[in-house]
């Protein structure tokens, strides 16, 4: 579970994020839904501790990264902005190298590996270079290497920009089984029709605040419309207004 | 800690190694140096100045070690700090439960490997072309050198965003040994007093002394090699600094 209790963050004289506040529970898949520059990133980067608050605090099944980075690290599985893979390595040895980091045993290490490229499907290229991947396979890589050490939490920005539709059906299945597995899934994205297809509850940012919370029925019930785009649009709106 | 440190560098030096490319090109800088000594030495036995001419032979075979130990682990530098935050593969590094010191050890580490392979190679490439071994104790500033001149690269590359900008700024960082040890070649002055204290000039002026069968200096060799571990743990700890900016997450 990921609480994030009045966060704040600073970059020089830009503020990222003001006071921003939610829960994401076991079990469902939040969606962190913005326009670009929202602060969608920057959340996501300040709860898996690669960022420092400027203020509030996050925790993570507890854990505060102020207390703890590394233990909380150890409970969060990310794919962040990019996937970021080494080209001259397989995902055979992406895993592993990512598996020792976080410390699994070398006993259990090779099994975990085959256990997470089974997942993915991805037997047939575990042993080729990551040079000469397509899109969809560097994405698999990326999140096999997120799901290397089972984290109960897991963090996904904009994972399936760049993707085809067969890469992203097949995203939204995996995160679907993990998420029925009781995991805590955190997404972002500014694309609304995949939000609504996956997520279970939804948090709306808009200029670093949190301006609406709850599940996709309920936000379009309170913005008095039909579609979560016009219940997106009417939040960010009112937020931008208020700003003004 | 230590541990974290070494699976980076596990890894730091199984990429470095398959980047055959880079490879090629950093064992070519270091056999440079014999290659050229051995071609000015002909031309110089044609000219028939033996005396003076071994003098300054010996002057460069120094000057190209030195330099060695800085080109053997460049790209490896170049690549694995301000390459990794080009093709954005730090961020998720920096989300395993290893601390950014660890990090940057694991990284020098594997530069220092490359740096001292460097080294190895131009010495071996003299021993073979020239019948020159320097003393086995030369070991005690050498080795320094090459963990000076990983953990410098290693700052370096932690500064800039990407490759192209780092393999720029890398590109003068040799010219410090290779600039320093011309003017000591060939400026009468320089090379007295002080200057035999000073990392990679006083390393240089040992080498050079040991290459031509003068006396070995033990606790100058001992001096140096704590003063350049000094100056490579100032330039880790600066590298360290950097690399906890909020800005280094984000990619070139």
């Amino acid at each position: 579970m990921i609480e994030v209790c009045h966060l704040h963050k600073q970059f020089g004289a830009l503020t990222a994020l003001r006071d921003v506040s939610f829960q994401a529970p076991d079990g469902a898949i939040t969606g962190l839904l913005g326009a670009n520059g929202a602060g969608k990133s920057t959340t996501l980067r300040t709860i898996c501790g690669v960022l420092k608050p400027g203020g509030g605090e996050v925790r993570v099944d507890g854990v505060s990264p102020a207390a703890d980075p590394l233990a909380l690290q150890r409970r969060v599985g990310g794919l962040l902005d990019h996937t970021g893979l080494y080209s001259r390595l397989t995902p055979r040895e992406i895993l592993a190298f990512s598996g020792r980091l976080h410390g699994i045993p070398w006993e259990r290490l090779s099994r975990r590996v085959e256990e997470v490229l089974a997942f993915l499907g991805m037997q047939s290229v575990a042993d080729r270079r990551t040079g000469g991947f397509s899109q969809g396979e560097r994405m698999k890589t990326a999140l096999g290497r997120a799901l290397i050490h089972a984290p109960k939490n897991l963090l996904l920005d904009e994972p399936t920009s760049g993707l085809d539709v067969p890469s992203v059906r097949s995203l939204r299945l995996l995160l679907q089984r993990m998420r029925d597995a009781g995991a805590c899934i955190l997404f972002s994205s500014h694309v609304l029709e995949e939000v609504r297809a996956l997520c279970d509850r939804v948090v709306i940012l808009a200029q670093g605040r949190v301006v609406a919370e709850g599940t996709p029925g309920e936000l379009c019930r309170r913005a008095g419309v039909a579609t979560l785009e016009d219940a997106f649009v009417s939040f960010t709106d009112a937020a931008e207004v208020a700003s003004c | 800690m230590l541990n974290q440190s070494l699976i980076v560098a596990g890894k730091e030096i199984l990429d470095g190694w398959r980047d055959r490319r880079s490879l090629l090109s950093s064992a070519l800088y270091s056999l440079m140096g014999p290659g050229v000594v051995a071609l000015v030495s002909m031309a110089s036995r044609d000219l028939g100045r033996p005396g003076d001419g071994q003098k300054v032979l010996i002057a460069m075979m120094s000057v190209f070690t030195m330099v060695s130990a800085f080109v053997g682990g460049m790209n490896v530098a170049m690549d694995s700090v301000a390459g990794e935050r080009e093709r954005r593969s730090l961020l998720p590094l920096l989300m395993h439960p290893v601390t950014r010191l660890d990090l940057l050890l694991g990284k020098w580490l594997a530069v220092a490997v490359f740096s001292l392979a460097g080294l190895m190679l131009n010495m071996l490439g003299f021993a073979l072309l020239f019948q020159r071994v320097p003393p086995p104790a030369l070991a005690l500033c050498l080795v320094p050198l090459g963990l000076l001149a990983a953990a410098l690269e290693i700052w370096v590359s932690t500064v800039c965003r990407g490759v192209k900008e780092a393999h720029t700024y890398l590109s003068m960082l040799v010219f410090l040994p290779m600039g320093l040890g011309m003017f000591m070649v060939f400026s009468p002055g320089a090379g007295q007093g002080w200057w035999k204290f000073l990392p990679v000039a006083g390393q240089q002026l040992q080498l050079e002394a040991g290459m031509r069968g003068g006396e070995v200096d033990l606790p100058r060799i001992l001096f140096l090699g704590f003063a350049t571990a000094i100056l490579a743990a100032m330039a880790l700890l600066g590298a360290a600094d950097r690399l906890e900016r909020d800005d280094v997450v984000y990619g070139g």
